[in-house]
């Protein structure tokens, strides 16, 4: 068993620092426990270290996790776990974690403090809520609330957003795919999803399928008959597998595309039934892409791509059967983001690749039903202001470069005061990480929910540990359209320490505000002083919906049971609670090779479904704001980057999720810090060898970082893993390993979502 | 009784180290990068940017490769390392003196020193974790995301193995050597 140790001295002065633990009876397993012979617990749950969401069972003996296990139940993770998922056991078992409510006692970002009750930690948001919010005449936006994990996302915004009444929420959709959503939402009217199994040919533009895995993409690629043409400024481990590499110059992969689009127009490659029948404004592409003139000889002059090749790829496409070109999930690169994404869109729309095999499909999601909730109406709250000056943007998660922009130079129309911000480390995930630690220093309430201390957690004033998902049951999932399925995360054990569920949090937090909050609202609201006055405080505070905790009058247990039994029947509740896992065909489904399994048999899959719909060509509203309706290259999207300076480029490691498992020891073992990839020529012409320090220096900050020369970088490139850099010493593992790419990003945005273009700086580098 | 071997579909992988980590998991093999029972070898793509020859680039999942004539078993002074009924190579951790001879004699480097059981360690199909209590894989096959692995009985001309084996062409690692591996790898 591994020693804790405890700080007496600490304790005494009243304070402890993060990284010190009190001792615990909690039985800690050694860093890796043997399983045992006998026979255990198989508890099935849904992996939550990225957002793949893989089904598992994990395997407990006397209540300790000692392994964790592929679901072979589950359509969209094809029975696998990736090195993450298998390393989940060391997130649990972290002796860094968050363990107890925690009040700030030293500066913010310091680390130092207190360790208080669940109640004392309640006690002290609420007073200040109520401060603040009477401050604020009642607006309830001038509480933000954020949140980096997808799973919970609905029920937190319920609780913040209908309940608490703030419009102001924000995830990270603004710092990573929201462009991608949008593009495919306004061109086809659905974001749908992508066949990958059923494609005889596909195109991807820098999704790195095989190091940032997505299920079930990322395991049919390897085994589907197709060819892969992979582009990417980087030969990654999915270059390396493709049939064909196109290394392509940052940000240009628009041009790729525009010409694959003329090429097909041009030469008449594209399905005319299809076109005929569901392409509304035709013409004005044609028009539009015909005079633009994107040839492949204008491509290669972009994109670098040799014109030959473009040609061929283009015809090899278009004669495919089921081409799909892969429309990625990531983080945004260039201004040209959006356009980028749509253009690949229109791709697939003129191979008629949509909405049949192979191709973006629609199919056939569950639906589940909602929990209704009471919504207050706050007739004082004014709404977000994040999208101001965005053409469409994402109404639910926002813009946080703009937000971000708006708060640290004092231009929103109202202050925001307070911020509860959980699993979302914004001191690492965006540009220009002083920005965001000047609007956390503007806050007069930071309250963190977390498993782990990170450096946004430490400028937090209050610290709510929420237990990890191996610690919880959530509300049942469903997943996917061509082969749809519902998944349940059973808790495998208790909560360690005094760590609680998301819910469970919210409930305590709820039970406290509840009343004074209504009383704030009864203070500065005309109409809620009107219904008090027509019905009396208790009907105008139940009626109107006042009680947060309205959501957690059941436990979760009983939620899912009651919503899932009465959706679905008691088999579907019991399969969910014995195999994590149910779709139609789980009973029948087989292995057709090595661990690989057919679940829908394939006439039932949904590849195609009625739908009337149009693929739109030609965007109004973006001409109307002054930007290219339908897709083109403006010359300011050109790669041009100076004399001896480089363009930087960010990505992960196939062993990392952004900063979220940057202290998970077993991974470290495999990437304790990250490199600076540098192409190996410039490297040899700088003197610079593998390991050698080097300082990256931006407009923004600067870095320092280990070189790794490589032939697999273009030679005016650099590239850096994300999620490196940790500050917080509260991260034994993580703390003063590599560098963080965020420390020197410029923080620019597009301004057709609102989001972090995040391949758009560029950097001068010296040999230290 | 079985006569357990692995084939590996080794271009499908792709590096990913879910079995490095799932085997540590499930056979407590210590933390550290010197301490692993398997590994991915491999070499990345030849040529100069921007003609990279990326067919030249290869992994390959490594381990002990079980081999039915056992240098490591041969030179054990103390007959620590043993066949086990399903011909599985093991060591006893009773018997092993650490006197490192078997580490010298394994052509492929698939021996460490587990500095908690001070034993001699290396890969054993998961013989005394998942095997033992009637499993019927390893924990690296069953976790590989790309389905690069399959284990089975060679005996059984049924396995799925066996079949493969049948069915692809395959080399084994430093054949030359005699050693005769149980560890196929799929061309
Ligand atoms: S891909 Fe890996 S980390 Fe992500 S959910 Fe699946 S097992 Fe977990
Ligand atoms: S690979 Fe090495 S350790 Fe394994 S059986 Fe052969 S000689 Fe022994
Ligand atoms: S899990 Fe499979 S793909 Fe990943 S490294 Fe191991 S053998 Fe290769």
């Amino acid at each position: 068993m591994k020693k804790i140790e405890v700080s007496r001295r600490k304790f005494l002065q009243g304070s402890v620092s993060l990284c010190v633990y009190a001792s615990s009876a909690m039985a800690m397993p050694l860093a890796t426990t043997k399983t045992s012979k006998k026979n255990a617990e198989d508890v099935p749950y849904l992996c939550n270290m990225c957002r793949n969401k893989c089904a598992g069972f994990a395997r407990v003996e006397e209540n300790i996790i000692t392994k964790l296990n592929p679901n072979h139940y589950f359509p969209k993770s094809r029975n696998m776990l990736c090195p993450k998922g298998n390393a989940a056991i060391q997130a649990v078992y972290d002796k860094d974690r968050l363990k107890y409510p925690l009040i700030r006692m030293g500066k913010r970002g310091d680390g130092r403090y207190r360790r208080v009750t669940w109640d004392e930690a309640y006690e002290y948001i609420k007073d200040k809520l109520v401060k603040i919010i009477d401050e604020e005449k009642d607006n309830r936006s001038t509480v933000a609330y954020c949140n980096g994990e997808g799973f919970n996302k609905d029920e937190y915004i319920k609780f913040f957003g209908s309940k608490l009444g703030s419009a102001n929420f924000l995830d990270e959709g603004s710092i990573c795919l929201n462009t991608k959503l949008g593009a495919t939402q306004l061109t086809i009217g659905d974001v749908g999803e992508m066949d990958v199994a059923g494609s005889d040919y596909m195109i991807i533009s820098g999704a790195n399928r095989y190091e940032s895995l997505i299920t079930p993409d990322s395991v049919d690629m390897l085994h589907a008959k197709q060819k892969l043409v992979v582009l990417d400024p980087r030969c990654t481990m999915t270059a390396i597998k493709a049939d064909e590499y196109l290394p392509v110059n940052p940000g240009t992969d628009l041009a790729f595309c525009l010409s694959m689009i003329y090429i097909a127009i041009k030469d008449e490659l594209y399905d005319k039934a299809y076109v005929k029948t569901y392409f509304k404004d035709f013409d004005k592409l044609k028009k539009h892409i015909l005079s633009k003139k994107y040839t492949a000889k204008w491509a290669e002059s972009k994109t670098h791509i040799p014109a030959e090749r473009i040609k061929r790829i283009t015809k090899e496409f278009f004669a495919a059967s089921h081409p799909l070109y892969y429309l990625g999930r990531r983080s945004v690169w260039s201004q040209n983001d959006f356009q980028f994404r749509r253009a690949m869109v229109l791709i697939n729309a003129l191979a008629g690749s949509i909405n049949r095999k192979g191709g973006i499909i629609f199919g056939k999601p569950f639906h589940l039903h909602e929990e209704e909730i009471n919504e207050p109406l706050y007739s004082n709250t004014v709404d977000r202001f994040d999208l101001d000056g965005i053409v469409y943007g994402s109404q639910k998660g926002g813009s946080w470069l703009n937000f971000r922009e708006k708060i640290v130079t004092n231009t929103s129309p109202y202050p925001v005061k307070a911020m509860f911000i959980r699993k979302h480390n914004l001191m690492q995930n965006m540009p220009n990480i002083e920005k965001t630690k000047k609007m956390l220093n503007m806050m007069d309430l930071v309250v963190v929910l977390d498993t782990m201390p990170s450096d946004t957690a430490v400028m937090a004033d209050v610290i709510l540990p929420e237990c990890t998902f191996l610690e919880r049951e959530d509300m049942v999932v469903s997943f996917n359209r061509l082969e749809p399925s519902l998944a349940l995360r059973n808790q495998a054990i208790k909560p360690m320490y005094e760590s609680k569920s998301m819910q469970d949090i919210l409930k305590g937090l709820g039970k406290k505000l509840s009343v004074p909050l209504f009383k704030v609202s009864a203070k500065h609201d005309a109409d809620l002083q009107e219904s008090i006055k027509n019905y009396g405080k208790e009907k105008a505070f139940t009626e109107g919906g006042y009680n947060m905790t309205e959501l957690y009058k059941y436990d979760i247990t009983t939620r899912n049971k009651k919503l899932i039994t009465a959706q679905f029947g008691k088999k579907v509740y019991d399969s969910l609670k014995k195999r994590g896992v149910w779709h139609p065909y789980i009973d029948t489904q087989k292995e057709i090779f090595n661990n690989y399994y057919e679940y829908y048999p394939k006439e039932k899959r949904h590849y195609t479904v009625e739908r009337n719909y149009k693929v739109h060509c030609y965007l109004k509203k973006l001409e109307k704001h002054g930007f290219d309706p339908i897709p083109a290259w403006n010359d300011h999207y050109d790669f041009k980057v100076p004399k001896e300076a480089f363009r930087v480029i960010t990505g992960r490691y196939v062993t990392t999720t952004q900063s979220a498992t940057a202290n998970n020891e077993m991974l470290k073992d495999f990437q304790e810090e990250n490199y600076l990839w540098i192409n190996n020529d410039v490297a040899d012409s700088l003197g610079i060898k593998l390991g050698d320090s080097v300082a990256v220096m931006s407009s923004v900050s600067s870095i320092v970082i280990k070189a790794y020369p490589t032939n697999k970088i273009a030679p005016q490139v650099l590239w850096l893993s994300h999620g490196f850099g940790i500050h917080a010493r509260e991260m034994t593992h993580a703390f003063g390993k590599g560098a963080s790419d965020n420390m020197i990003l410029e923080d620019k945005f597009e301004k057709i979502y609102g989001c972090a273009t995040m391949h758009e700086t560029n950097v001068t580098i010296r040999k230290l | 009784m079985a006569r357990y071997g692995m084939a590996l579909d080794y271009k499908n992988c792709i590096n990913c180290k879910a079995c490095e980590v799932a085997c540590k998991e499930e056979n407590g093999v210590e933390l550290g990068a010197e301490k692993h029972r398997i590994w991915v070898g491999g070499n990345d793509p030849k040529g100069e940017w921007p003609l990279l020859d990326i067919a030249s680039a290869a992994f390959l999942p490594s381990q002990c490769q079980q081999c039915e004539d056992a240098p490591c078993q041969e030179v054990c002074p103390t007959h620590a390392t043993y066949y086990d009924e399903n011909h599985v190579v093991r060591v006893d951790s009773e018997k092993c003196i650490l006197c490192s001879y078997c580490m010298n004699a394994c052509p492929y480097d698939a021996r460490y020193v587990d500095d908690r059981t001070m034993t001699v360690d290396k890969c054993t199909f998961c013989s005394d974790t998942r095997l033992a209590r009637g499993e019927t894989t390893t924990a690296c096959q069953n976790t590989c995301p790309t389905k690069v692995r399959t284990f089975g009985d060679l005996d059984d001309p049924n396995s799925e193995i066996s079949e493969l084996l049948r069915t692809r062409e395959h080399f084994s690692l430093k054949a030359h050597l005699g050693t005769n591996p149980k560890l196929f790898y799929l061309t």
